[in-house]
């Protein structure tokens, strides 16, 4: 009866089990790269949230983020064995990925024709209205969070994290000194890592 | 390098950004190598934005998986799952793969045995046959002997044959011969006891002495064994004798070389 017990398990669970929790870094990097799709299966749970919003703050049209989150699991897949970890951490790798297929989305005669039609604030919106993250923070709500940041640290993550500007951007735009934005950021970084990690 | 001015700089936040121009990617990636702090320091900014990304993630429609999953799967079919959960049909293709290596070395060792057996089998087959020609050579050889045995017995017992005596004569004394003789048939088969060896030129020749004439019975070697059939000669012998003439015998005998002679004994 055991035997039969035994091969009536599906494999797959057997594979499956250890998605739900929590894998290191390491074997799942391993994993990818031994193309392991069940490790994929686990990327994307665990990160496709995060990288779509990082794209829809910067796409800012919910189809077309989308579909540029599908071309960053697709390029992440692909080039898996051109990452590098003393380089970065993995995510670090897929954000980095995420940010330039999002701004070349934002370079196409697509988005420049989607973007005259206006609206364009709507869904990224979402995140302040609607409390639509699905994926939040364990116990601390990011609004409670950013409120903790001085408000010159704030505005800077806002525009950086929120509204997806690039550092030299914001200096641009809002007339500060690229130093100073930098200065800013890393303090700001620095308590968020304290109140996140910590 | 100052590594606290380095890290206050703030390029490593824009490192993990993503915001640095290749040349300064470079540049932080070989710090990276070369200072351990740099990437603790790093490690830790990584952590901290992404946790702050993670707190401001959107979760995508299941539709989004889906169709990136069925793309993916399109790309590549299936192909690693069998090399990740090996199933029975390869533990049966290994089993197979062992037995058939087993097979072929026992195999192997077989036909190598079996070759030195036959090899050997081989060799002592044609020693026998060997053997076994060289046993019919000598029995063929014992046969003929006997039957010549039996032949000569049957002369010598013939009552029908007479048996005259030739003894040696002035020329050779120790020499001795016999000549049995039979009158009805004509049949005539000599004897030698001892008589000296010739030169290869010369032989014997018998001769019968009928009505005062010599007539030739044939020639021989000196070194015959047993009975040795002669010429036919007619009734009316009265004597035998050998002389030595030239290979091959003459018509008429040198009487001067006569080595033996006896007369036929009436009654």
């Amino acid at each position: 009866m055991k035997i039969f017990r035994y091969f009536s398990v599906p494999r797959t669970t057997i594979a499956i089990s250890p998605i739900s929790k929590h894998i290191d870094e390491d074997s799942l990097v391993a994993s990818l790269k031994n193309k392991d799709s069940h490790s994929l299966d686990y990327l994307y749970d665990h990160y496709s949230g995060a990288l779509l919003g990082v794209v829809s703050r910067i796409v800012k049209k919910e189809e077309m983020a989308e579909e540029v989150l599908q071309d960053v699991f697709l390029k992440v897949w692909e080039r898996m064995d051109t990452y590098d970890p003393t380089k970065g951490r993995l995510f670090t790798w897929m954000l980095n990925i995420a940010r330039n297929q999002a701004i070349d989305k934002t370079r196409s005669k697509e988005f420049s024709k989607e973007k005259k039609t206006g609206d364009i604030d709507n869904f990224v919106n979402r995140i302040d209205n609607e409390g639509f993250v699905e994926q939040p923070v364990e116990s601390i709500g990011l609004q409670q969070l950013l409120k903790t940041l001085p408000e010159d640290q704030r505005f800077i993550i806002d525009q950086h994290y929120l509204k997806g500007y690039t550092q030299a951007e914001i200096s641009e735009e809002f007339n500060l000194p690229l130093g100073t934005v930098k200065t800013r950021m890393r303090l700001a970084m620095k308590l968020l890592r304290k109140l996140l990690v910590e | 390098m100052n590594v606290e001015e380095y890290i206050s700089s703030g390029i490593l936040e824009s490192y993990a950004q993503g915001e640095l121009s290749p040349t300064e990617r470079g540049d932080v990636e070989k710090n990276l190598r070369l200072y351990p702090e740099l990437r603790k320091e790093l490690a830790i900014i990584e952590e901290a934005q992404e946790a702050l990304l993670m707190s401001m993630a959107i979760k995508p429609k299941a539709s989004v998986k889906e169709a990136l999953f069925a793309k993916i799967n399109a790309f590549q079919p299936e192909a690693k799952i069998v090399s990740i959960t090996p199933g029975p049909t390869l533990g049966l293709w290994r089993f197979a793969a062992a037995a058939s290596v087993m097979v072929a070395l026992i195999s192997s060792f077989l036909a190598y045995d079996y070759h030195g057996k036959w090899k050997k089998s081989d060799a002592n087959l044609t020693q026998l046959l060997a053997q076994n020609q060289q046993v019919a050579q000598d029995y063929n050889k014992v046969n003929n002997r006997l039957e010549q045995i039996e032949n000569d017995l049957n002369v010598a017992n013939n009552p029908d044959f007479q048996r005259v005596v030739m003894k040696g004569t002035p020329n050779a004394p120790t020499a001795l011969a016999a000549v049995y003789w039979n009158a009805t048939t004509k049949e005539v088969y000599l004897s030698v006891q001892e008589m000296k060896a010739l030169s290869t030129e010369k032989q014997y020749q018998l001769w019968a002495i009928i009505d005062g004439k010599p007539v030739d019975a044939g020639v021989f070697d000196g070194d015959i064994a047993g009975l040795m059939k002669m010429k036919n000669i007619a009734s009316g012998a009265t004597t035998f004798a050998v002389t030595i003439e030239p290979k091959g015998g003459k018509t008429s005998p040198s009487l001067e070389t006569m080595q033996v002679a006896g007369n036929v004994i009436k009654g």
